[in-house]
Formats: C-alpha cells, sequence, structure tokens
C-alpha cells in the first residue's frame, strides 16, 4: 500500500476511533515522517490502518470524558411497563429515564422484549400497564423496514422533513449531511435498489431528520459494515453532545462503558435502569 | 395542507415508477372496452366503465399496502393521520381523473345515441369511489393478496347480479350500471337518480371505513403522554 | 527469539527503555527506533513505538516540540520531564532487583 493512500486511511481511521483532529494531524505528520526515515512499506511498520487507529485511540484513553451530572430535563420517562402476549409475559414492570444529553442502551438476549419496549416507548405498541412520558419530538429507527420502496432518497427527506415542518430544500440538505456521516452519498436511486445497508443507513437518517429530541433506535445498525458501524456510534456520541437523549437497543456489547444508562432486560423482562 | 400534498405528490411518483400498476391501470380498461365493442350497444361502455373501477381500486389497493410500512414513521414526524390517508386519495382522485378522460373522449367519438352526460357522472362517480373502496379495503386486509381476492369478487359479482335485484345495491359500484341503463337505454330520470343517491352514499361510507381504519391503527395510545 | 515471549517481555519493560534512552537526550520516533534496536531489543516497529511514546506523553512523563528539519518538514521530538526521571530512576533499581532474581533461577543447574 503507497504511502499516500495509507495515511488517507489512517486520518480516516483516527477520525472514526474518536481521536481529535489535532492529534490526528500530528499521529499522521510522525508516522509520515517515520515511513520516509525508514523507507519500510507502512503495512509491515505500522500495519493496517484501522488497527493503529485503535492503538493510538486505546493510547490516549478515548475522547475526553464528559463531566457526568451535565444532563438536561428528563425526556423519556417510562415507568413500570408491563406488555404480554396471550399468556406469555415478555415485560414486567420496566422502567426506564433519559435525560437530554445521555445515552442509554437497551441490552437483553434475543426474545427478551427490547424491540417491544422501544415500540411501547414510541407510542407504536399499546402497553398492558404502564405509563410514558415524552418530553419533545421523537425519532424512530426500526431494525428493518420504514422506508418507501419506490422514492428516492431525497423524496424520502422531504417527505419525512414536511411532517417535521421543514421547507423541501432544507429538509434535503439535512437528509444529505447526515447520510455523509455515515459515509453514504445518496444518488438518484429508488429505495428498493439499494443494498440492505444502505437501506439502512437511509433509515437511520430518517430517524434523525428534523433534530428530534429523542431518538429511540431498535439495532439499526444491521448490514454496516466495520467503518460504517464506528461511523454510527460517533453520530449517537455527536447527538448525545448536541443534547438529545438517544436510546439504542443492542446486543452488541463492546460499546457499554461509554454509554449513560444501561437497561438489561435478560433477567425475565423485569428491569429498572441503572 | 402542505403535508397533506406532500403526501399526494410522493404517492403520484411512487405510482408512476411501479410499472406493473401503470401497465394495468392503462390496459386493463381499453381490454373490456374492445371485448364487448361488437355486443349490442352499450356493452362496451358498461365494461369500461367497471374496468376503470377495478383498475382504480387495485391501484388504491397497492398504494395503501406499500405505504403501510412508512406510516408510523410519518406519524412520528408530524403527520396527523387525516392527512396520511388524504393525501393518498388526492393522488389517486387525480390519477383516476387523468385515466378516465381519454376514455370519455373515446365513448364520445366511437358510441353514438347515447347520454354523455350521464356517462360522464357515471366516470365521476367511479373516480370518487374506486379508490375509496380500495384503500379502505387495504386498511382493512393487511395482505395485498386477500385484498386482491375480495376485489375480484365484489367485481365479478357486479357483473354477474341482476342490477334489480336488491342483493346487487350492496356492491359499491351498482351506481355504475344503474345510470348505466339511464345513460344507454335512454330510461326514466329516476334511474339516475338513484345511481346518484347509490355513488353518494357508498363514497360517504367507505370514507367512514377508511377514516376509522386508518385512525384506529394509527392512533395515539393510552399510555403515552406527550408533554 | 521466541517472538511471542520477545512481544511480553517488551510489552513490560519498553516504556522504560525508552524513558532510558531518552534521559541521555532528546529524540525522535524513528531515531528510538534505531537505538532501541542497536540497544540488543530487536527490531521495535512504528505501530508499538509510537503509541507508547503517546502514553508517556499522556501520564507527562515526556514532554513534546516539534523541530524544522533540515531540508523536509517537522519532525516530532520527545524530552524526558522531570516526573519521568523520577520514574526511570525507581523503575531501576526495581528492575536490577527483578532482572537478579530471574536470572538466579534461570541459572540454577537441577539439584544434584
Amino acid at each position: 500500500m503507497r504511502y499516500e493512500i495509507w495515511l488517507a486511511a489512517l486520518t480516516d481511521e483516527l477520525r472514526r476511533h474518536g481521536v481529535g483532529p489535532d492529534l490526528a494531524g500530528h499521529v499522521v505528520a510522525e508516522a509520515a515522517a517515520h515511513l520516509r526515515d525508514s523507507g519500510e512499506p507502512p503495512l509491515r511498520a505500522f500495519g493496517p490502518p484501522s488497527a493503529y487507529a485503535a492503538a493510538v485511540a486505546d493510547s490516549i484513553g478515548g475522547p475526553a470524558q464528559r463531566a457526568r451530572g451535565v444532563v438536561g430535563p428528563v425526556r423519556l420517562r417510562a415507568v413500570d411497563i408491563t406488555k404480554g402476549y396471550g399468556r406469555r409475559t415478555v415485560l414486567s414492570g420496566v422502567s426506564l429515564t433519559v435525560h437530554a444529553g445521555q445515552v442509554a442502551a437497551i441490552v437483553g438476549a434475543n426474545g427478551s422484549g427490547k424491540s417491544t419496549f422501544l415500540r411501547i416507548c414510541a407510542g407504536l405498541t399499546g402497553a398492558d400497564g404502564g405509563q410514558v412520558e415524552l418530553h419533545g419530538t421523537v425519532g424512530y429507527c426500526p431494525q428493518a423496514g420504514g422506508t418507501a420502496d419506490f422514492l428516492r432518497a431525497d423524496e424520502h427527506f422531504a417527505l419525512v422533513g414536511a411532517g417535521r415542518g421543514m421547507p423541501r430544500g432544507a429538509a434535503v440538505r439535512a437528509g444529505g449531511r447526515q447520510a455523509s456521516a455515515l459515509d453514504w452519498t445518496p444518488g438518484g436511486e429508488q429505495a428498493r435498489q439499494l443494498s440492505g445497508g444502505t437501506r439502512q443507513k437511509l433509515n437511520l437518517v430518517l430517524a434523525g431528520l428534523g433534530d428530534p429530541d429523542i431518538l429511540l433506535l431498535d439495532e439499526p445498525y444491521q448490514g454496516f459494515d466495520r467503518g460504517t458501524y464506528l461511523d454510527f456510534w460517533h453520530e449517537v456520541w455527536q447527538w448525545r453532545d448536541r443534547g438529545r437523549a438517544v436510546v439504542v437497543v443492542t446486543h452488541l456489547l463492546n460499546q457499554l462503558d461509554r454509554v449513560d444508562v444501561v437497561l438489561d432486560l435478560s433477567a425475565g423482562g423485569a428491569g429498572v435502569a441503572a | 395542507m402542505t403535508r397533506t400534498l406532500t403526501v399526494a405528490e410522493m404517492t403520484l411518483r411512487e405510482t408512476a415508477r411501479r410499472r406493473g400498476v401503470l401497465v394495468m391501470l392503462l390496459v386493463l380498461p381499453l381490454a373490456f372496452y374492445l371485448a364487448r365493442r361488437g355486443d349490442h350497444l352499450g356493452q362496451s361502455i358498461r365494461f369500461v366503465c367497471l374496468g376503470l373501477s377495478w383498475a382504480l381500486s387495485t391501484a388504491a389497493l397497492f398504494v395503501g399496502s406499500a405505504a403501510r410500512s412508512l406510516e408510523p414513521r410519518l406519524r412520528l414526524s408530524g403527520y396527523r393521520t387525516h392527512q396520511l390517508f388524504l393525501g393518498r386519495l388526492v393522488a389517486l382522485w387525480g390519477l383516476g381523473v387523468a385515466l378516465s378522460a381519454p376514455y370519455f373522449v373515446l365513448i364520445r367519438f366511437d358510441q353514438h345515441d347515447v347520454r354523455y352526460g350521464a356517462i360522464a357522472v357515471i366516470m365521476l362517480l367511479g373516480v370518487l369511489v374506486a379508490p375509496l373502496f380500495g384503500l379502505a379495503v387495504s386498511a382493512l386486509l393487511p395482505r395485498d393478496l386477500e385484498g386482491m381476492l375480495v376485489l375480484l369478487t365484489v367485481v365479478g359479482l357486479q357483473m354477474i347480479l341482476d342490477p334489480a335485484g336488491n342483493a346487487a345495491r350492496v356492491l359499491p359500484f351498482w351506481y355504475s350500471r344503474e345510470i348505466g341503463t339511464y345513460a344507454i337505454d335512454h330510461t326514466s330520470v329516476g334511474y339516475l337518480d338513484r345511481g346518484l343517491l347509490h355513488g353518494a352514499v357508498t363514497a360517504v361510507l367507505l370514507l367512514i371505513v377508511v377514516a376509522v381504519a386508518f385512525g384506529i391503527r394509527l392512533r395515539r395510545r393510552p399510555h403515552v403522554r406527550m408533554v | 527469539m521466541d517472538q511471542d515471549r520477545r512481544a511480553q517481555w517488551l510489552r513490560g519493560v519498553l516504556d522504560l527503555c525508552v524513558l532510558g534512552l531518552l534521559a541521555r537526550g532528546d529524540s525522535y520516533g524513528y531515531e528510538l527506533a534505531q537505538s532501541l534496536q542497536s540497544a540488543g531489543l530487536g527490531v521495535i516497529q512504528g505501530g508499538t513505538l509510537y503509541p507508547v511514546l503517546l502514553r508517556l506523553q499522556r501520564s507527562g512523563l515526556v514532554t513534546v516540540y516539534w523541530r524544522e528539519g533540515g531540508g523536509g518538514p517537522a519532525r516530532k521530538y520527545y524530552q524526558v520531564s522531570p516526573a519521568g526521571r523520577t520514574v526511570l530512576a525507581e523503575a531501576s533499581g526495581q528492575w536490577s532487583a527483578f532482572a537478579g532474581g530471574v536470572g538466579a533461577i534461570l541459572q540454577e543447574r537441577t539439584a544434584p
């Protein structure tokens, strides 16, 4: 791999791993100098860009931890949610409170009711008991679906944006910006012509369109490659830093040390978020 | 208003890209017309009106089913329920007018000795009622296939049942045959009046069905409180 | 030398060795790698060395500055800090004791 390509890839990967732009610039410059001095091929001296970027991110201890406790008002308060199908109780007495500027993760085994709980919070499914308070606008991203086969991406943006009261041009531009954060440039293809992962990117962008106060995301990363998966979490942290309340249903644990609230539903459907 | 029109616009864009639906919309009524053209006077008119209604209902059925996956998200984005189904209806009504107009012109020049005004009334009622019927079926039956079966049954019954009998009045497109008798066989104006009444009542009833079905499906759940 | 064991040993001492080299004079990445190699530690790849330097910088044991290279772009130079010298002094004593103990065990023949 030639120097320039490797260095460009390194720049990208450092950004994905949350390394700040100043430090990233230094790291890349230093690596470039080393490669010039040693004359070694980059892959031998440093390894693949993603691995080196991960090692760098590790060494600096990740992005600076925000001061915990600087949270905003309550955005989502679910109290004592109960839901059963026939004789099977899926959720019994589940509660969750999420403030502005917090990220909550809902974890649990398959079938533990994570998606059902999220849909109840969004108001898309009825609950047998309990109450949900929503303080602000809501964006929801299902695991699949939520798009129209025969419409193009910009038409989706216009349609959803109109609901939020956005003029068409602004909605399309906002959608394009959010899409590029996920490494995607929407073209003129209809949704049915997009690959599975790209269609999910559209789904995620639509959830965040119009900057809702509360984001409810149900494992939206189906079909994402590793880079896009990291981009997704990058967006989640950005949303948090901008004061949104984000709830993510996930069964992948490696990002859990950076979320503020964890709701574990695997213990028989009862849980109170820490 | 903007929201309703945006829904209508996107419905039209979607439908324009569904080649199967377009072909059916264009070809089916024509096939019905030509199949009966050799028959005695007026049969082709009756059949083309039925064909137009069937094609429009089917288009409405597909529009309704395709929209389902997007509707919860649109609701959360701020659309009111009535904007969602009215938007689809406006698009389908517009489509209906665009589709029926050429056939009216065709009848105007190809068929003689019929009351053209009454035929225009049949077509307008068809444009009004057929999308309502198709959308209502899609709202009540979640899957396309079952909806199609219902449409087929209704159209089949429409052709078989004796329009003078009471059973036939229950069918949504009965007005079409009644006014058709007035237009083609030059009967008394009572036929026209009965047909108009039936068409209007059917339209209102179907609109209520659509509004209620959509309203229930997309209702605000009682356990959620928006602050 | 068994590469896995070498990697394990390096993980334990590489930061101290870097501090030790910097105590003799400021240096930059590539030069440090050369020095480590000629001191007998074998080839140290950039991917291993620079994260260590970053950690030392993070914990305040070294400071950095950029110096214009002659006819080339600027290089990042590392300088051991007072805290670094303290750590180095402590570690030297501890290492002598530790290495001595290990050496004694490894030199012992099985008792007759």
